[in-house]
């Protein structure tokens, strides 16, 4: 049989493929670039951080980067990570998903009504 | 603070030879280790793993902190249930890894392919995936009067 070899994704572990998204980045920025996408709502504390990213690393949706200091201490915040091809395709695969849920949001009226042009 | 909900469930197994059983369910489970911590002494504390989308706990067998394995209190009352896409691979592979069959993966009334394994340090695992959904009248109607 086939196995669907994207696992699916809690919403921290989405946040984290977007963070990387863009290009390599260490834990901090992660941090920081979900606590300013969603407008201070989610706050990855560094557990959240490390737990959500080793789970990413052993399924193979990110890698470490060599940006970092391979003795610095075990600290995910320090360490460089990007996507792989898998997490790139996961991530890919879930913002489809979500847009067409906000598609069908908006269809129900749950978002706010757009500026007339 | 009343009203809070709770917003996980994980269980917390006790363990004789924490590092054995991180083995095993790496290789019977794909367990990922994310987390370990130590006691003074070296004895492991607890590991935490992922398992598919859940989390494990695991420690070593502590008898001063009543944290007692299975053969210690002579069996297991709990099945922890592991959905999974295929349990007969699943129950395979776990067989491999030492685990032993308590119930062959099979189809059941309640609409799953469902099986039963005990791991070496006598956990007791349900390995399932759905085959149909059914609801609950179905599922009634469908039990056998022996069960």
């Amino acid at each position: 049989m086939t196995v669907n070899p994207i696992p699916p994704l809690t919403p921290a572990a989405f946040q984290v493929l977007l963070a990387l998204a863009a290009g390599e980045a260490h834990g901090y920025a992660v941090m920081r670039f979900v606590e300013q996408v969603t407008a201070g709502t989610v706050r990855l504390g560094p557990g959240t951080l490390y737990r959500t990213i080793g789970r990413l690393l052993a399924d193979g949706l990110v890698e470490e980067a060599e940006g970092g200091d391979p003795h610095a201490p075990h600290d995910a915040r320090r360490r460089y990570y990007r996507l792989t091809p898998l997490g790139r395709q996961a991530a890919q695969a879930e913002a489809a998903l979500l847009a067409r849920m906000v598609a069908a949001a908006d269809h129900a009226g749950l978002l706010p009504a757009k500026e007339p042009t | 603070m009343s009203g809070q909900r709770p917003r996980s469930l994980t269980p917390h197994l006790f363990v004789r030879d924490a590092d054995g059983a991180v083995a095993f369910y790496r290789s019977a489970f794909g367990a990922a280790e994310l987390l370990r911590t130590r006691l003074p002494d070296g004895r492991v504390l607890f590991v935490e793993l992922a398992v598919g989308a859940g989390r494990l706990l695991l420690s070593e067998e502590t008898p001063s902190l009543n944290a007692l394995a299975p053969p210690t209190l002579g069996g297991s009352p709990v099945l922890l249930l592991l959905e999974v896409d295929d349990p007969d691979a699943t129950a395979r592979q776990a067989v491999e890894a030492g685990a032993e069959v308590e119930m062959p993966v099979r189809e059941m009334f309640f609409g799953e392919r469902y099986g039963v394994v005990v791991d070496p340090f006598g956990h007791r695992w349900a390995l399932s995936t759905a085959r149909e959904q059914l609801t609950p009248d179905d599922i009634a109607r469908r039990t056998p009067p022996d069960v």
